[in-house]
């Protein structure tokens, strides 16, 4: 039964129409999701519903009843709560703090009522599952998952009876979207209304009810998730056929490019006695859970983190001084899982993003040739088909995808032997990815070596020519690509007594 | 390792050479490490010695201490009120037999001062009044009034009594910085062809001083004369005038070493000596008096030591504030 | 990344609003008045006070400002770059104040060496002053690189540090005379404070040849490039191969050098050293930078606008004493101009983001 409907909902900035004449139905009680490519118009929809952006034209109904949504405060009063795609907690603050934060409590209409609101959290925790947590815990000293539970925690303080998750679990282990889900299905027996939005095809899939795909502003397919398959879902959002998707790696094998022995790095997500190679030709995965240490080795590997032991041979050539210059001299580039934080300069252009890692090469006498700069960065764009308004915009004014691409591009012209590449692929949209996977099989049959990790096992399976499994910081398990299955990869991550089974 | 080492090695340089031809001690303090008895510890508090001034009246209220056989603890407040708080309450908590005090502002003082008397520890003032009497055992300052009137008589006769001048006053929160501005007009307002056409505050600095009266100068090339709060803005609006390259009358006020040097070099024209080192004394003086006394004096609590002008006339006779007689 | 905000340069193709165009063409004109604001800031102001003082808009008091506007543009200048990389640098003012009283020192009593007094030429002074101002500068960097203290805090203490040695240095006494000897060789320490060349102050030129300087190594070197990446994103830089404890150091180094330089010209002017030589100074030059449009959380800035910056103080503060305004009233208006100026920051931001959103 439909309970919150946008009826004939458009939705423009200045010229720019986000949302054309979207009718948009979320059944009661159900897990709605909405999928689509960035820039879909789904977080415009949702801003909408959540009364934070208000309509250019059209209508919400809410439980039968015409609605205005003026302000998140209207909304909220209505029942309507949402969990933003970035969390917006105080990690100063303890968990009943943040709960209440804003809306305290109050003793004698003044001072915070910190007793009853302990006793509220320990309430809304037990509905979470999260009985054992204890309210004044700090939010900064929790795991990301259980922050996000926080975060949902707060929206049920209210009397939540739509409940709006904007990507929720995009920072979450397999273990935490596990929990999640069953505090979904939770809220779903309790006639909570769930609009769920994800990238995660085979994550939505177990929890969702109905499925509603956005393209371009429009919606384009509304359907009962038992009637669907991922194949179907990718058609409507990408409007092609989802098996070009990924592009298999397929050149023939050569020499050792990349070979380490024995790396040990201490710290509490550690790295313990790591031993690979990656040949020239080859696409190599690393598939893990979050903490299983993949991000430390690939920062190890570049120089960011000093390794307590162990060697690391570039073409042969033993590499001791472990620095970042000296690695990337040798022949080795990441590009950085967290794009924001660790890839791009946001206050520079486009250009200078690019050029970033081998401005020095760009010289005359001493200073900077623009000439130089601005031809070697457009044949970049060129090459990655980055799509952008200009090499002198800044680098945020791109998309995710882009973005990446600049990340990339400034990897590839310090002319590595060996690319990195951690989770390549998250955050960005279905078309943008498949551009990626393109992109690391081209190289790879232009004989470079590429090592990357990835979470999703759906893309580590369809990518990688060889896959190595960590799990606490070990390598436990490999396999080929002939002989790789996800149950197989599922184990591997999460069983301790496959640690012998190294090869 | 080779870093640190580099650092330290750094530092140790800088100290070098910042220290270089530098033979005086640095040390201001001579109180030994524990606390005295009651009755022998003098502590002399006055704004930062950069000023060649406080440095004089510290010296020698210091000498005259030592003279009498008390030990010394000298303290500098920066004209800070709190920091000056904060040291009266050192001299109380090392039970001093009295506190010679150059103060941090009239008013802001009183408190802390009340706090010395309530346990007992009289205080001398010296240089500055504070606004309140009863409090301080005695208050000795330079006849700032009578002295800024030496002055401006001065500067009026340098002038011919007449022409445009130009004024720099000093501090405007200080009050001799009002008194002195006072007194130079009580007696160049009487002369209706000498004009003042600008008036600004270079807040006792020199590098302020210099800068605008340079832009003072600009404003008004007809000047004639500058008469400044102090020696060191009378410094820095001498040093705009050469750089001009014009000839006009500059006068200070506090008889400072440079200045005098200044005058006998034909430079600046005249400034007016404050006995710093003689007030410093009287205070220490009295201090030993009263203590022996068993907390009497006879002196009144408000004294007034006159200034003397200086010009080529007698510099000569004139070092570290005092006029040889 | 929300969606609107990548949805947004897709539909380009989508029907405008009618009065869109005229929208955007006024929000252009009005960033580039934005853009240029310190420029706009200074020319009003200049057309205030030459309505006010017929003296203000002379050639002989433009170079006069000009020449004070000198030494807060060199030690800007300094401090901007460190700004660039998201530090800042408080112990500038202190810096001028030590190298000061090194040189008034060593020009006024010589150095004491074991086989007697030395003293030096008045070029090996002023390389020795603006070494001591670079030597503190290196400290200051590698108290933030090493040993990992915030650069507030650490050029915080160095103010108090640096200053303490200049009254050490004298004892908290003035070196009165500077103009030296022939006999012992150190004649002619007014040239860069005093002297002019073609009738304009030699300070005004070597507040040129640095600012020249400064543009050269931000906008054209590899250098000034990686100063941006490391104020723009540390984590970025670093994994883009840039050794990003060098270039911090180097930039105090720079903040250092260009402190002391400001010292020493100040010094020459004045004819004497005394231990509280430009004391608060850093706060005018931390204003200079930020009224220049220099983002103090680093990666953004320019050169230009932080000369731009001094100027606009420089000419504000000369103006109010030349039409006679009270100290305090001086005050008042400085701090309400800066202020404004970095409002208006905010604005210019806003509007480009929001441009660079709808024509991408």
């Amino acid at each position: 039964m439909s309970f919150l409907e946008a009826r004939g909902v458009s939705k423009n900035y200045g010229g720019v129409r986000a949302l054309k004449d979207v009718t948009f139905t979320a059944y009661r009680g159900k897990v709605n999701v909405l999928v689509g490519e960035n820039g879909a118009g789904k977080s415009t929809l949702m801003k909408i519903l959540s009364g934070s952006e208000q309509p250019s034209s059209g209508e919400i109904v809410l439980d039968g009843e015409p609605v205005v949504l003026g302000s998140p405060r209207a909304a909220q009063a209505l029942g309507i709560g949402i969990i933003h795609q970035e969390l917006s907690l105080f990690p100063n603050l303890s968990i009943a703090e943040n709960m209440f934060a804003g809306r305290e409590l109050r003793r004698a209409g003044r001072f915070v009522d910190a007793a009853a609101q302990k006793r509220r959290t320990r309430e809304v925790l037990g509905r979470l599952g999260q009985d054992r947590l204890d309210p004044d815990t700090l939010v900064g000293d929790l795991p990301i998952g259980q922050q996000q539970l926080v975060e949902i925690g707060r929206a049920l303080l209210e009397d939540v009876r739509v409940l709006i998750m904007d990507e929720p679990t995009s920072a979450l282990s397999n273990h935490e979207v596990d929990v999640l889900f069953e505090v979904m299905a939770d809220l779903r027996s309790q006639d909570v209304t769930v609009i769920y939005i994800s990238h995660k095809l085979d994550e939505f899939r177990r929890i969702g009810d109905w499925v509603t795909v956005f393209r371009d502003g429009a919606l384009v397919a509304h359907e009962s998730m038992d009637k669907t398959d991922t194949g179907w879902i990718v058609r409507q959002m990408v409007g092609r056929d989802p098996d070009s998707l990924y592009v298999r790696n397929s050149s023939p094998v050569g020499e050792i490019l990349l070979d380490v022995r024995g790396l040990r790095v201490p710290g509490t997500v550690r790295v313990d006695d790591v031993s690979l190679t990656v040949r020239a030709g080859e696409v190599v995965g690393i598939y893990g859970l979050m903490g299983a240490g993949r991000t430390e080795l690939m920062e190890t590997l570049m120089g960011m983190r000093k390794a307590a032991a162990g060697e690391v041979k570039i073409k042969g050539r033993l590499e001791g001084y472990g620095t970042v210059q000296a690695r990337m001299a040798a022949g080795l580039a990441l590009v950085p899982e967290d794009r924001q934080r660790d890839g791009l300069v946001q206050t520079m252009s486009v250009r200078d993003n690019i050029l970033l890692a081998t401005v020095a090469r760009f010289t005359r006498a001493g200073l900077l040739s623009g000439g130089a700069e601005q031809r070697t960065a457009e044949a970049k764009v060129r090459e990655l088909a980055i799509r952008m308004p200009g090499l002198a915009a800044t680098v945020t004014a791109l998309s995710g995808g882009n973005q990446q691409k600049v990340v990339l591009a400034r990897a590839l012209l310090t002319e590595p032997v060996v690319l990195l590449l951690d989770e390549p692929t998250r955050g960005i949209d279905v078309g943008a990815k498949a551009q990626i996977a393109a992109l690391m099989a081209e190289l790879a049959a232009r004989g470079f070596g590429v090592l990357f990790i990835s979470s999703e096992l759906a893309e580590v399976i369809a990518m990688a020519d060889r896959v190595l499994v960590m799990a606490r910081g070990r390598i436990t398990a490999e396999f080929t690509a002939q002989n790789v299955t996800e149950e197989a990869l599922v184990t591997a991550s999460a069983s301790d007594s496959v640690l012998e089974a190294t090869p | 390792m080779l870093k640190k080492i580099l650092v330290v090695a750094a530092a140790t340089s800088l100290l070098a050479l910042s220290a270089c031809g530098d033979d005086s001690s640095s040390g201001t303090s001579s109180g030994s490490g524990s606390a005295p008895a009651a009755s022998k510890l003098i502590v002399i508090i006055t704004p930062s010695p950069d000023n060649v001034f406080f440095k004089a009246e510290q010296d020698a209220a210091a000498a005259q201490a030592k003279k009498l056989g008390y030990e010394t603890l000298v303290l500098s407040h920066d004209d800070d009120p709190t920091k000056q708080s904060q040291e009266i309450d050192t001299a109380i908590s090392r039970k001093a037999a009295a506190i010679i005090l150059d103060n941090a502002g009239a008013d802001a003082s009183v408190t802390a001062i009340q706090r010395a008397k309530d346990a007992s520890i009289p205080t001398f003032l010296i240089d500055r009044e504070i606004n309140k009497t009863g409090v301080a055992v005695a208050q000795i300052v330079s006849n700032n009034a009578q002295g800024a009137g030496l002055g401006g008589t001065e500067f009026a006769k340098l002038m011919g009594n007449k022409g445009e001048y130009a004024e720099l006053t000093g501090k405007p929160t200080d009050t001799n910085a009002g008194v002195r501005s006072q007194g130079y007009h009580g007696v160049l307002d009487q002369y209706p062809d000498l004009k003042m056409v600008a008036q600004q505050s270079a807040n006792w600095d020199q590098a302020e001083a210099l800068q605008k009266t340079q832009t003072i100068l600009q404003a008004h090339p007809n000047i004639k004369g500058i008469i400044a709060g102090n020696d060191t803005m009378a410094l820095g609006a001498w040093a705009a005038v050469q750089a001009a390259k014009k000839d006009i009358i500059v006068t200070g006020f506090d008889g400072s070493p440079d200045v005098v040097a200044s005058i006998l070099k034909n430079g600046i024209k005249a400034t007016v000596l404050q006995p710093a080192s003689k007030i410093s004394e009287m205070a220490v003086d009295q201090a030993d008096a009263y203590i022996k006394a068993g907390g009497k004096t006879d002196q009144p609590e408000k004294q007034s030591v006159d200034c003397v002008l200086v010009n080529p006339d007698n510099a000569k006779s004139v070092s570290n504030f005092a006029v040889a007689s | 990344m929300t969606d609107t905000h990548v949805a947004a340069p897709r539909k380009t193709a989508g029907a405008p609003e009618p009065d869109a165009p005229r929208n955007q063409a006024l929000a252009r004109a009005a960033l580039l008045l934005l853009r240029g604001r310190t420029l706009v800031v200074l020319v009003i102001l200049i057309l205030i006070f030459s309505a006010i003082s017929s003296e203000y808009l002379t050639q002989s008091n433009l170079i006069l400002m000009t020449k004070h506007v000198a030494i807060n543009a060199i030690l800007a200048i300094g401090v901007t770059f460190v700004i660039l990389t998201g530090g800042i640098d408080l112990s500038v003012g202190s810096i001028a104040g030590l190298a000061s009283m090194v040189a008034g020192g060593l020009l006024f009593k010589g150095l004491n060496m074991p086989g007697g007094t030395v003293f030096f030429s008045v070029a090996v002074v002023i390389v020795l002053g603006i070494a001591v101002g670079a030597l503190v500068g290196a400290l200051n960097g590698v108290l933030i690189t090493r040993f990992k203290v915030a650069p507030f805090i650490a050029t915080l203490g160095m103010l108090y540090v640096a200053r303490g040695l200049a009254q050490l240095h004298s004892n908290g006494g003035t070196y009165p005379d500077l103009a030296g000897s022939a006999a012992r060789g150190n004649e002619g320490f007014h040239f860069i404070g005093v002297d002019s060349l073609l009738g304009i102050p030699v300070a005004v030129w070597i507040m040129v040849l640095v600012a020249v300087a400064a543009i050269v190594v931000t906008t054209k070197t590899p250098f000034g490039r990686r100063i941006f990446a490391v104020g723009g994103n540390e984590r970025a830089a670093v994994l883009s191969g840039i050794r990003v404890n060098r270039v911090k150091i180097a930039v105090y180094v720079i903040s250092g050098a260009c402190a002391a330089l400001a010292g020493l010209l100040l010094t020459s002017e004045l004819g004497a050293a005394y231990p509280d030589t430009a004391t608060t100074y850093e706060l005018n030059a931390i204003a200079a930078a930020v009224l220049g449009g220099t983002a103090l959380a680093g990666g953004r800035g320019t050169i230009i606008g932080t000369v731009m910056g001094a100027f606009v103080i420089g000419f504000l503060s000369d103006g109010l004493v030349l039409v006679g305004v009270s100290t305090f009233w001086q005050s008042v208006v400085k701090g309400a101009v800066i202020v404004f100026a970095v409002i208006t920051e905010q604005a210019q931001q806003r509007l480009q983001s929001g441009l660079t959103k709808r024509t991408a």
